[in-house]
């Protein structure tokens, strides 16, 4: 470890600088999880060999998500002199027509979104591309701010991600990063700091929507020998992986932020509990947090300023129940999860009984932009009482999937229809579920809703971490209440009876709907039973389970109808109330569904129309899916 | 008066409640044998569960408890708890009652009312038989197990990242590698059950090499995940939650693993597969051995 400084910090800086502008050619493959998924392993290790072979000069990097996720594996180009360049849906057979443009001097075209004119760093300082001298060339290419998906986002908490090399602490310092703890250990009181905090209006991006500053105030006020400050990546609301990508892509802005976190609040240890499901994530932390280490940033008088800050990493181990916050603190001491009483609030008493700030990964990535631009700058932002921006997992049936930061007060109809263009094969947008299990379904009359805390509380549902599942004309409502419940109540930890067979309940009468075997009573007894579960539950999974029926009822209650009168499940999902046959005309007899039939329900000849032997039939929708000729029909 | 006409010298009381309580301690204390029969499994009542008792405001358990503990001493009162007055026949100074013992699954002579059965219960929590002999481990489970220990040993909170790790190197958490850890970090036993049964990625049973994780997170529900599992049970002979016989592996349903613009996705061991499709999953699976 070598102590940090000014001098060194604008070094590594300088460092950081030339390995994202370099001399030569750059070539960055996002690789986090979602391009993994789609096969940036495989175009980056193309690329390697491609450059090994013929021995091109260039610079190969992997940076995380830039969040445009439908369109994976994305691939940034920085030619010297020349705008950067996005390419999407790379494959590595598309690698090789881009090596060979580029061998031959031109700049491939194919697969390329768009083009950058300018690019903000951090410290209000744009780094502007001469645009004159390839102008020809990139005539056409649309710019970075005109693609819908990015149009509309403001990125503060997702600055870096897919633009820096994660395991690079110069590229996070050359955008900026780790000036806001210059700043703060060089002459703020930890004071000055909470109230800058408090100005900002920045608010617990968990979903709690607490406000960040009031909460550091009062862990600071708790007077104790010691304070501890965690970090809450157990990000486990499904639908939402927001958390995941800042970690992936930018863990150095998360270690930032606690460590501003803990002089603000006086603490020494931090602690960053991040889910076992997320295995890359907590190996990015491992390295940004060595790092970290090595370069003076943690560990004993950090910037010489006296102050000591260490963090360690906490692993969970798969129990939803722990991103609650008194549970994830029982979690990390190793005694039985189950939330506890509040009060005490853990800024009174928290871990091991000492005053504790849990914030959640976004929170803690937004403080360092917070104090860099100050407070008045980020209050400018979003809607009277939600200031900012938020990150939201953008997902399910909408065209552009991904992750979006947009700021607060944004309608739905502008994520959903501008940002997520829209619902794909031109089905009928039925609802948007935000807020994982403990939120709600918001209908199609409420899209002009703008999204803030508050409007999102007053539709039913809630901010909560930021999932938003689009849901079309497909997806049944009571069978995504009956999901949530099933989820919820296998996540139960079981210490309250209300949430515990409450949730038991509910789930066995929404089976019975979507089995067709509804009693008109069950759903007022639902919207009954869900008030209790609510009202009598100790924590946040117990309050807020009951969520998703309740605004399901509320919004569709024809749906419930449906299936509890006519025994009809209009999205044609519940598997006891559809029936599956094959169109005799439009069936060519291929035999690829009988082939796939698990049941062995199917019958027919060669190039004979097939039929489903119903009694046989399991439900299972593999034929709709397999079928080439649109044959099958669901009713 | 006939021939079974003799007192017997002995009582039954019905009921367990505060007034049959004091009954059959005035009763025991006077030389009577009393029998005290209570439906529910303890003594106690209604007076128990009591906070303050009118009109006095007198604490009910600060009255109570001294009598419960006289009744549970008294070697004049045997408690039948757990049981039913079934029919009585007989006249007054010699009945004869028939009495319906509910089981209750646990030998009360044996049990010394640690409590340790009630932190573990209900149902998922499962307890293995405690053993009291020194835990044998083999040199090499024993060096493997004291080396994960060693790097924790000064970490506040050790427990959860030393099962982590014992779980990663065994595919679960062997019995006998946990008795070990309970006598080496002093933590009880039915403590370290409580948090191995607690958490999803804790297996009491040997694991497959591969884990197979299926994400019904929403998105992928929504696209399709359930069919995936079907699937994949039916591609490899299991239930979900299933290990294969030659152990290669284990499928399970996980809660979102945040791969949801992919969806549906899957993960075989720390490897994300995105838009997954049914036919696609022979071939995935073909991958690993």
């Amino acid at each position: 470890m070598s102590a940090m400084n000014a001098k060194k910090l604008d070094q590594l800086g300088n460092n950081g600088m030339e390995s994202l502008y370099p001399e030569q050619i750059r070539i960055s493959v996002g690789m986090a999880t979602c391009g993994l998924a789609t096969g940036a392993q495989a175009v980056f290790d193309r690329f390697e060999d491609e450059l090994k072979k013929t021995g091109f000069n260039a610079v190969l990097s992997k940076t995380g998500c830039l969040g445009f996720c439908q369109r994976e594996p994305i691939v940034d180009l920085f030619i010297p002199g020349v705008p950067r360049l996005t390419y999407v849906e790379m494959t590595p057979e598309t690698v090789t027509d881009f090596m060979d443009a580029l061998e031959n001097r031109k700049i491939p075209k194919d697969n390329l979104l768009c083009q950058y004119d300018k690019e903000l760093l951090l410290d209000d300082v744009f780094r502007k591309y001469d645009l004159t001298e390839k102008q020809n060339e990139l005539s056409g290419t649309p710019l970075y701010e005109d693609i819908p998906f990015f149009a509309k986002q403001q990125k503060i908490a997702l600055r870096n991600c897919g633009i820096i090399d994660p395991g690079s602490i110069g590229e996070y310092i050359a955008r900026g990063g780790y000036r806001a703890l210059f700043k703060v250990l060089g002459g703020m009181t930890p004071e000055a700091l909470i109230e800058e905090v408090k100005n900002s209006g920045l608010r617990g991006r968990g979903g709690g929507g607490f406000p960040t500053g009031l909460k550091w105030e009062y862990t600071r006020r708790t007077e104790a020998e010691d304070r501890y400050i965690v970090c809450n990546a157990d990000e486990g609301d499904p639908g939402a992986y927001m958390d995941r990508s800042i970690l992936e892509g930018d863990p150095h802005s998360v270690i930032e932020g606690i460590i501003i976190g803990g002089y603000a609040i006086g603490a020494s240890t931090g602690f960053i509990y991040c889910r076992t499901e997320y295995p890359l994530a907590i190996e990015r932390l491992v390295i940004a947090l060595d790092q970290a280490h090595e370069n003076g940033l943690l560990g004993e008088n950090i910037f010489g300023s006296g102050f000591s800050f260490d963090i360690q990493i906490r692993e969970g181990s798969g129990a939803f129940v722990c991103g609650e916050e008194t549970s994830l603190m029982h979690s990390i001491e190793g005694v039985s999860p189950e939330p506890g009483n509040r009060p005490p609030f853990p800024s009174e008493s928290g871990l091991w009984e000492k005053p504790t700030n849990i914030n959640n990964v976004e929170t803690w990535a937004n403080i360092p932009a917070i104090v860099i631009k100050g407070s008045s700058w980020y209050s400018s932002i979003g809607t009277e009482k939600s200031k900012g921006t938020k990150v939201f997992s953008l997902v399910g049936k909408v065209r552009n999937n991904g992750l979006v930061e947009v700021p607060m007060g944004i309608t739905l109809r502008e994520i959903i229809y501008e940002i997520g263009e829209g619902i794909p094969d031109d089905k009928e947008f039925k609802a948007v579920q935000t807020g994982g299990p403990s939120g709600g379904c918001i209908p199609s009359k409420l899209l002009d809703l703008p999204v803030d805390y508050e409007r999102l509380a007053e539709a039913g549902s809630i901010m909560g971490s930021g999932g938003m599942v689009v849901m079309d004309s497909d997806t049944c409502v009571v069978d995504i209440a009956r999901y949530f419940l099933e989820f919820t109540n296998d996540e139960s930890c079981g210490k309250c009876t209300s949430c515990r067979d409450g949730s038991e309940l509910m789930l066995k009468i929404l089976t019975r709907i979507t089995e067709g075997d509804g009693r008109p009573e069950d759903v007022d007894f639902l919207l009954e039973l869900g008030e209790a579960v609510t009202d009598a539950s100790q924590c946040g999974l117990g309050q807020t389970l009951a969520n998703p029926v309740l605004s399901t009822i509320e919004y569709s209650r024809d749906e419930y109808d449906a299936h509890i009168e006519k025994a009809v499940c209009p999205a044609h999902v519940c598997k006891a109330l559809v029936v599956y046959s094959i169109d005799a005309d439009a069936c060519t007899g291929c035999t690829l569904c009988a082939r796939n039939c698990s049941a062995g329900a199917i019958t027919g000849k060669v190039k004979e129309p097939h039929l489903i032997d119903s009694d046989k039939c399991t439900r299972c929708g593999v034929c709709y899916d397999v079928c080439n000729f649109n044959a099958i029909i669901v009713e | 008066m006939g021939t079974n006409s003799a007192k017997s010298g002995a009582v039954l009381v019905v009921g367990g409640g505060i007034a049959g309580i004091q009954s059959s301690l005035d009763l025991a204390d006077s030389g009577y044998k009393v029998y005290l029969l209570e439906e529910t499994p303890a003594i106690g009542g209604i007076m128990a569960q009591l906070d303050k008792t009118f009109p006095t405001n007198d604490c009910a358990m600060c009255v109570i408890s001294p009598k419960l503990v006289g009744c549970g001493r008294h070697l004049n009162i045997d408690l039948i708890t757990n049981a039913e007055l079934m029919g009585i026949e007989g006249e007054a100074g010699n009945f004869t009652v028939k009495v319906k013992k509910h089981p209750r699954y646990v030998d009360s002579e044996k049990c010394t009312g640690c409590g340790a059965c009630v932190i573990n219960c209900p149902v998922t929590k499962i307890i293995y038989p405690v053993e009291i002999d020194e835990v044998e481990l083999s040199k090499k489970d024993r060096d493997i197990v004291d080396n994960i220990l060693e790097k924790h040993v000064d970490q506040q909170g050790n427990l959860m990242p030393v099962l982590q790790e014992i779980d990663k190197h065994y595919s679960y958490l062997p019995k006998d590698v946990i008795r070990y850890v309970s006598t080496k970090l002093e933590i009880g036993i039915t403590d370290i059950y409580n948090i191995a049964t607690f958490y999803n990625s804790f297996s009491l049973t040997p694991r497959g090499r591969h884990k197979v994780s299926i994400c019904m997170g929403t998105t992928c529900y929504v696209k399709g995940s359930e069919k995936l599992m079907q699937r994949t049970c039916e591609e490899l002979g299991v239930e979900p939650g299933g290990t294969t016989e030659d152990l290669r592996f284990t499928v399970e349903g996980a809660r979102c693993i945040g791969c949801c613009s992919l969806a549906p996705a899957i993960m075989i061991d720390d490897r994300v597969y995105g838009r997954v499709k049914l036919n696609d999953l022979a071939r995935i699976l073909k991958d690993y051995e």
